[in-house]
């Protein structure tokens, strides 16, 4: 096997292979910070290159774009409050604070290292624990899943607001807005155009609720937002700011491990759900969502983590999880290999060399971020009278070219509103948008799982798995509760 | 984006005017593949774009829209310019939509057929730990279960549940009742709930299945296609088995137009696609996705009118349409 290895290292270390991974990367992290040009996009575009090359580079070259947009969704997030990508939502809540602090490049490196350890560790579990993960994988059925969506709703739920009960009004309206459109069995809801028959798209979605409302407080409020001057040393993170946010890097990490490893979930539950851990288990909560270096931590570490393990299904069990590793499996197809433990029997060697790239790849990922960073950076001076009429052309552009359907740019203006009106109620947003990704994962899980009971709920308690959820989703329901009411009775007695 | 500019073009009146036919091309085609990247139909669009550009002599674009089964995609290319530079990567369930849902988002006479591309088998398969080994184990078993038993598919209505149903019948059960159905998204949910064990069996395509049947994870029983699979020999089908319905259904993808085409952009595919049907790299990756290149052996407009026939009349059978 170590022979294997050092064959392998040898094969994967040429020039060439360095230089594709490193312009996938960089084309991933600029692809990825662009609102409205998502990753599967990259890998969709890149897929046909593929084809002309050798397996392993051009495998390595969707891997790279993959993890290179994963992390660029951030750049947008915390410069400019438009998440690049769905994943990178969460990374806003806390990275444009800190960006309107004077603090952007403090933010864009913590992004950067979180996403790379996350990445890292992503990686490692790939290599070691791709058994363990599938076999994971492969008992959560739909119980399970809708148990795990539940509990990952509930802890995301009291997300960045004053307000518990605000931010399960969001959720609600979130689930709501999440049922539009065909549902499982084929019947439509809310269906008043031919366009809401296929559902409402996250991209206009998400940019709708986080940037617009951005642009329409400057329009209404005739106030252009100072963004407060860089100061010196304030563009890196200290070594204390970085131990003290380390635990939730770990976490984060792990949540993405699992949660990337099963299939249908993907990087932006993860990033949600590790971010609502580690507000929950803060310290000091109400720091959260008003320039937590921790919050964007937690975050970009779970979205990076989930890069790795994603590929968890493909490899060990043949079947790709999500739409990027659907791509990659075309070009296994094309390349005439079939993923799967077979793979590792057959072609051994090549899969030596993957895995190596893909390690390669997470340092490849630092260098990349931190030469874009330097470039990006200057964004944040840009004053905000001149750069949101530009983010809102871009918007605007951006969600027209995913699609090319006016619709979605209806949709867009639509929730901008909707945002703007959501602010001005100090309804947060971010439980709105992670219900609206997860809604239909719980809903169809639930249903699912009823039909294959027969309609008995007993089915929701019957493995070990849907026991420690259970257990979970009591806890965090009680904690949570009781952590208002003491809020409520703090409240009162400072008014009396 | 182009397009958008294109659109703004036309409607502003800059644009060069009617598109003389006999040009035909004189710029890119955008070919419109209605599923998710990396499925069945996106690899064939991009094999199809990859070999047909040097023949057309102008690139082709493969663009993914997706949404409601499919029909978003096939909704954009019926509603485009007839001028050939939009077509749509056609799969079975463009014909079959229509043929089972009165209220379809494009009805089946709303394309110009231009031609076959492709037949791609569906798999019947258990879990691979399972004790059942023949259809006909299957069969007794879902008897003896009373409606218990449950199978994956993308839907009731959907190609993947048309095989399932069609056996049910041929075997002499109710389509709807004898077996209750699950729905996952696409061949590799389906993959992944049959080989947990989530659910007892499924008749999906073949694409996503592959790996796991080398692995041992799925258990093929039978094929819905004309004939045995090259990678499958010991596989019988569905019509040697003696399931009469079920062995006529199987997976296919075709080329389809907007209506109303010209003949000269018609007879212009029609050139390319002889050539294409002799490419090498097309049959070379056909082969390698696990497909059969139908290309000039099959009159599409035939086909495609024979499988409307077909769904339509199970859609009555089953009871999703009245007699």
């Amino acid at each position: 096997m170590f022979a294997d290895i050092l064959m392998a290292l040898q094969a994967v270390a040429t020039i060439e292979n360095f230089l594709i991974m490193a312009i996938g990367i960089w084309a991933g992290v600029v692809i990825g910070a662009i609102p409205g040009m998502t990753g599967t996009m990259a890998v969709t575009l890149a897929l046909p290159f593929t084809f002309y090359m050798d397996f392993v580079p051009g495998l390595l070259l969707l891997v790279a774009l993959y993890k290179g947009s994963t992390y660029g969704g951030s750049v947008s997030a915390i410069l400019i409050r438009t998440p690049g990508t769905a994943s990178a939502a969460c990374t806003a809540l806390d990275g444009y604070p800190l960006a309107r602090q004077g603090k952007a490049g403090k933010a864009l490196n913590m992004a950067l290292y979180s996403s790379c350890i996350g990445d890292f560790i992503s990686n490692l579990s790939l290599i070691f624990l791709a058994a363990p993960l599938a076999m994971l994988a492969l008992k959560v059925g739909p119980p399970e899943y809708a148990m795990l969506m539940i509990f990952a709703l509930m802890t995301v739920s009291g997300v960045s607001g004053n307000s518990l009960l605000l931010g399960v009004v969001s959720a609600c309206l979130g689930l709501l807005l999440a049922t539009v459109g065909q549902d499982m069995y084929g019947s439509f809801r809310f269906a008043i155009t031919d366009d809401m028959q296929a559902g409402l798209s996250v991209a206009p979605v998400l940019i709708g609720l986080f940037a617009l409302p951005e642009l329409l407080k400057l329009i209404v409020f005739r106030i252009a937002p100072k963004n407060d001057a860089m100061k010196l040393g304030d563009d890196k993170v200290s070594a204390a700011e970085f131990r003290a946010s380390l635990k939730s890097i770990i976490r984060g990490s792990g949540i993405g491990v699992v949660m990337g490893a099963i299939p249908g979930i993907g990087p932006s539950a993860a990033a949600f759900f590790s971010y609502g851990e580690a507000e929950r288990t803060s310290k000091d909560p109400s720091r959260f969502g008003k320039g937590e270096l921790e919050g964007i931590a937690a975050s970009e570490s779970a979205n990076n983590g989930c890069c790795g393990s994603t590929m968890v299904p493909l490899l060990a069990l043949g079947v790709p999880g999500d739409v990027i590793t659907g791509v990659m499996l075309g070009a296994f197809m094309i390349q005439g290999l079939t993923p799967g433990p077979m793979l590792f029997q057959n072609n051994i060697h090549e899969v030596y060399m993957l895995f190596i790239g893909m390690l390669v790849s997470s340092v490849l990922l630092f260098f990349a971020g931190k030469l874009t960073m330097r470039g990006f950076n200057r964004i944040s001076k840009i004053p905000a009278t001149l750069l949101t009429p530009a983010v809102l052309t871009l918007c605007i552009f951006g969600i027209y070219a995913i699609s090319s359907n006016p619709f979605d740019v209806v949709i867009l203006l639509v929730l901008g509103v909707v945002g703007f009106a959501m602010f001005l109620l100090e309804i947060p947003t971010a439980p709105f948008l992670i219900a609206f990704i997860l809604g239909p994962m719980i809903e169809e899980n639930m249903r699912r799982s009823l039909a294959i009971s027969r309609g008995e709920l007993g089915i929701f308690f019957s493995s070990p798995i849907c026991w420690i959820f259970t257990v979970l989703i009591v806890f965090v329901a009680v904690t949570t509760i009781r952590r208002e009411v003491q809020k409520t009775r703090a409240r009162k007695a400072a008014i009396s | 984006m182009k397009r958008l500019l294109t659109g703004i073009a036309v409607v502003t009146g800059l644009g060069a005017g009617a598109v003389h036919a006999q040009d035909y091309p004189s710029k890119a085609i955008t070919l419109v593949a209605p599923y998710g990247a990396g499925g069945a139909s996106d690899l064939a669009a991009r094999a199809l774009a990859e070999s047909a550009k040097q023949y057309i002599g102008e690139p082709i674009t493969v663009e993914n829209r997706t949404g409601a089964g499919g029909m978003v995609g096939a909704r954009s290319v019926a509603d485009a310019e007839a001028d050939g530079y939009t077509v749509l990567l056609a799969r079975v369930g463009m014909i079959l939509n229509p043929a089972v849902n009165p209220q379809t988002m494009v009805k089946a006479d709303e394309y110009t057929y231009l031609g076959a591309l492709e037949s791609t088998p569906m798999i019947l398969s258990v879990d691979g730990e399972s004790e059942i080994e023949s259809v006909e184990q299957l069969v007794e078993a879902i008897k003896e279960s009373n409606g218990r038993m449950t199978y994956a598919a993308s839907g009731a209505t959907s190609i993947d549940g048309f095989t399932t149903q069609a056996l049910l019948k041929d075997a002499g059960l109710d389509p709807l009742t004898a077996a209750t159905l699950v729905p996952y998204k696409g061949g590799n949910a389906l993959a992944t709930a049959v080989m947990g064990g989530h659910v007892d069996f499924g008749a999906w395509a073949a694409g996503s299945q592959m790996g796991p049947i080398e692995a041992g994870d799925l258990k093929p029983l039978a094929v819905f296609a004309p004939e045995r699979m090259d990678q499958l020999p010991d596989v019988p089908t569905m019509s040697e088995l003696g399931y009469e319905t079920a062995g006529q259904i199987t997976g296919w993808s075709a080329l389809f137009g907007p209506e109303d085409l010209s003949e000269e952009v018609v007879a212009k595919w029609d050139e390319v696609l002889d050539k294409v049907a002799e490419d090498s790299t097309w049959l070379d990756l056909a082969e390698k996705r696990g497909s059969i290149s139908t290309v000039g052996t099959v009159d599409v407009t035939e086909y495609a009118k024979s499988q409307f026939e077909l769904f339509n009349g199970l859609a009555k059978d089953f009871g999703y349409l009245p007699e």
